[in-house]
């Protein structure tokens, strides 16, 4: 699982990084959640204690980026709902209208979990398909039964297939990013001179449209779109 | 008619009614002295007229002088009046006035000395005039006194409404001694007040010389007041002034509002300043005191509200302005409480937010804006306060009064404002308590309690589950060929039983074709006993090849089965007439051939050739 620690040092890594929090040194808390990050033991637990820490810290963008992550890797929890709920009310930001336009697909992704639909997908598919082997290799007085369960299974794979589908759409051309940068201008076109058409602050959640040289473009959850600065954005 | 004297008004109102109603006298000299009150303070002036009638031209007149007396200013007119009376000459008198503005040096029974005036080597005197000189002020002379005294129509009104547009009393200032050219004034525009109520002090210097600069200034020390600068010109700018009779330019240099925090008789000391008279070169720096004042200070008067402080003074008007009144958990709420009127505003203290526990409320922020007006100390105090909820529910901010002393009225009053209801929603997001009863909460919320909040980071945690990071299930490699394989074996599966169905349909056929391959082989060896003298095994051998042949052609033996039974079977199975009937003469020809005797040879080589015609061509 990592090239450097075993799970015993993982553990402890992350123990004394709770310590350093706890006594309010974020700066080495932080340096120990991140250590783990990139020794590849991650994880909800260890994206939520991060994103809690810059927030504790005031780094608005980062502790919203930490938390999404943490949300979408390990789904829902209270306290992650709660620290996102204080990280919301520190914004800057606050986008009118930004409800009405979202979309249906993304909705629905947001509200299911990929990795479950997989699986449902995948046991009920397979277990389906089977069961049609097996009715053909039977006489038609025993097929019945075999094939009820069948059609079943069907029923659950079709949907679960479609839902998939969504999902595997969705992480392919939805992309969710966090503004980082105390204040990130979005200006009309690509271009460092632009016109700028609006600010956005750190911790606001955009989606990343294209990309092209340094400049990303944006929307906003309520349709406003501007070019910004890739560095200023960080996709979750 | 020569007067030589007069000792008062009085006979300067004789003289005038004689000169006017003996119009004979009016061509003869007349000369004389008067004064405008017999009775003065030694800081008072008065006015000494001298009256010279139809004086000759080279008349020289020579104005009183004593050492018990200044002149502080003089003046002289002239006027020629002209008459006719009854068909005469005309008759033409002039008259010259000579008025000195005098101030008696010592008090006591002064004697005004005679002016003298010498004409064509004589010389004329006046009277002396006399005069009583008290000690001190004793205002100005009775007839000015009536002109500004005039009966107030209002004055007896039960309910004397502030005039805001009063003008501020009109300073009567005393023309020093020594300095009556260039000196400095300090006044106040009341004598008695209250405590906290405004009086404003004023420093002007009144000039009869022009000015070039003021230098330096020292107000006084202003003990037992609090001070608000009204008015502080930068330039000097004068107005005239009539001060005793005498035009002076007075020129305002500093004008404070003080605010006296006691009571009792305060001195104000006097002010001084360094003044340039004069311009350029010719001008010289003078160094001038102005007059000490005094106030008297009374304490507010019984009945004050408890708590009231002595600051609160004046007309005021309280309200409070508040941000929002529905708001989310987590948000902030500003209340300002805003006092603003008339009044010493920077030392008045509005009063406290107070809140249920609920609402945490933190030290405010205090902001002031004077705008003096009219000399007035006026404005708006306003007291920021930030206001944050500690969880949701309906709340009431009570209502603030603020008490004070109307010095117009003389009656304490109250400002006063309505509560202020504040209802704090749940935050989007948030895991927030749910919202109760307002009275529930506001009952509950004064009392002390343990408040556990719903606001404020949640804890790390403690233990962890480490996952490295991964791609989603869909994006591993053995999804999709897990999806695919039970496809993939349905397939195989479907395609297996073709291919055995494809190769169980093959064998029947081969077996047809194997057994159509014996029946011509058995048809072959018959074709070998045509000749022989066994016809019956010619024959039978030739029935059996076509049995063979009908049995892998029809899909089933035919041994057995009569003509009829193996015509239906041909026609079941779609044979050609002509072939039917082929075997049909065949199998007959057997049958007679084998229980027949067998016939020639050349009937058996018809019966071969039929036979193998029926056989050929039948795939």
């Amino acid at each position: 699982m990592s090239e450097y620690y075993s799970p015993e040092e993982a553990q402890d890594v992350f123990l004394k990084a709770n310590e350093a929090y706890a006594r309010e040194d974020y700066a080495v808390a932080q340096a120990g959640y991140e250590k783990l990050l990139s020794h590849g033991h991650g994880g909800a637990d260890v994206l939520y204690n991060l994103g809690t820490t810059h927030l504790a810290r005031g780094d608005l963008g980062r502790a919203v980026l930490s938390l999404e992550q943490a949300r979408k890797q390990g789904g829902r929890a209270p306290d992650l709902e709660a620290n996102l709920a204080v990280a919301r009310a520190r914004q800057v930001d606050k986008v009118v209208g930004a409800t009405a336009e979202e979309e249906f697909l993304p909705r629905v992704t947001a509200a299911t979990e990929g990795t479950v639909v997989a699986w449902t997908f995948l046991g009920t598919w397979v277990g389906a398909l089977l069961l049609l082997l097996v009715w053909r290799w039977l006489t038609p007085g025993r097929r019945t039964g075999v094939g009820v369960v069948a059609a079943l299974l069907f029923a659950v794979a079709v949907p679960s297939g479609l839902l998939l589908a969504a999902h595997a759409w969705v992480e392919e051309t939805v992309h969710e990013a966090v503004v980082l940068t105390p204040t990130l201008v979005a200006r009309e076109l690509p271009q460092p001179g632009a016109r700028s058409i609006f600010e956005v602050h750190a911790g606001l959640k955009v989606r990343l449209l294209e990309e092209t040289g340094r400049f990303v473009r944006i929307r906003l959850p309520n349709g406003l779109e501007g070019w910004a600065e890739r560095e200023g954005v960080a996709e979750i | 008619m020569r007067r030589t004297g007069s000792s008062g008004p009085v006979a300067v109102l004789v003289g005038l009614a004689l000169l006017a109603s003996a119009p004979a006298w009016a061509a003869g000299l007349e000369f004389y002295q008067t004064v405008n009150r017999e009775e003065v303070g030694s800081e008072d002036t008065f006015l000494l007229t001298v009256v010279t009638v139809d004086a000759p031209a080279d008349a020289k007149v020579k104005l009183p002088a004593s050492d018990d007396f200044e002149v502080v200013n003089s003046s002289r007119s002239t006027q020629r009046s002209v008459s006719w009376s009854g068909g005469g000459p005309a008759n033409i008198q002039d008259v010259t006035k000579y008025v000195l503005v005098m101030r008696a040096n010592r008090a006591g029974k002064l004697t005004i000395p005679p002016s003298e005036m010498t004409t064509g080597g004589k010389t004329h005197r006046t009277d002396s005039v006399r005069i009583d000189v008290k000690p001190g002020r004793l205002g100005p002379p009775p007839a000015q006194a009536g002109r500004q005294r005039l009966p107030d129509p209002f004055a007896q009104m039960p309910s004397r409404l502030p005039d805001p547009f009063a003008d501020e009393p009109e300073d009567e200032p005393t023309i020093p001694r020594g300095d009556s050219d260039l000196f400095l004034r300090s006044s106040l525009d009341r004598d008695e007040i209250f405590v906290g109520e405004q009086v404003t002090l004023s420093l002007y210097i009144y000039s009869r010389v022009d000015l070039s600069s003021v230098d330096a200034v020292t107000m006084p020390k202003l003990e037992g007041f609090w001070t608000e600068e009204v008015e502080s010109p930068t330039q000097l700018s004068g107005e005239q002034k009539v001060v005793d009779g005498v035009p002076y330019r007075a020129y305002l240099l500093r004008r404070r509002a003080l605010f006296p925090v006691k009571s009792g008789t305060l001195n104000i000391s006097p002010a001084e300043a360094d003044i340039t008279t004069g311009f350029l070169f010719a001008g010289h720096r003078v160094h001038r005191v102005s007059n000490g004042l005094k106030v008297k200070v009374a304490p507010l008067p019984p009945g004050a509200p408890p708590g009231m402080s002595n600051a609160n003074v004046g007309q005021w008007r309280l309200s409070v302005d508040v941000s929002q009144t529905r708001v989310e958990l987590g948000q902030p709420v500003t209340v300002k409480v805003i006092l603003e009127g008339t009044g010493n505003v920077k030392n008045v203290t509005p009063p406290k937010l107070t809140g249920p526990a609920a609402l945490k409320i933190y030290d405010p922020t205090t902001t002031d804006k004077v705008t003096p007006q009219r000399n007035r100390v006026q404005g708006r105090r306003v007291v920021e306060y930030l206001v944050m909820p500690q969880r949701t529910g309906n709340f009431t901010l009570p209502g603030l009064e603020f008490p004070f002393f109307d010095a117009r009225t003389r009656k304490y009053e109250v400002a006063s404002t309505d509560p202020i209801n504040v209802t704090v929603e749940s935050a989007a997001g948030g895991a927030t308590l749910p919202p109760t009863t307002s009275a529930h909460v506001a009952d509950s919320a004064n009392e002390q309690k343990n408040v556990l909040t719903s606001g404020g980071l949640r804890p790390v945690r403690y233990q962890a589950r480490f996952v490295a990071p991964a791609e989603p299930l869909w994006k591993r490699g053995f999804f999709v060929p897990l999806v695919l394989a039970p496809l993939g074996l349905l397939a195989g599966a479907a395609l297996l039983g073709g291919v055995r169905g494809r190769l169980a349909t093959r064998s029947e056929a081969d077996k047809g074709r194997q057994q159509a391959k014996a029946s011509r082989k058995r048809l072959a060896e018959a074709e070998k006993l045509r000749a022989g003298a066994d016809a019956g095994a010619f024959y039978t051998e030739v029935e059996k090849a076509l049995h063979g042949f009908l049995g892998a052609r029809l899909g089933g033996p035919v041994i057995g089965l009569t003509r009829e039974a193996i015509g239906e079977r041909m026609t079941a199975a779609g044979v050609a007439q002509e072939r039917r009937a082929r075997v049909l003469y065949v199998l007959e020809a057997c049958d007679l051939g084998r229980y027949g005797g067998g016939g020639d040879a050349a009937a058996r080589q018809k019966v071969m050739d039929a036979a193998v015609a029926a056989m050929e061509g039948w795939a």
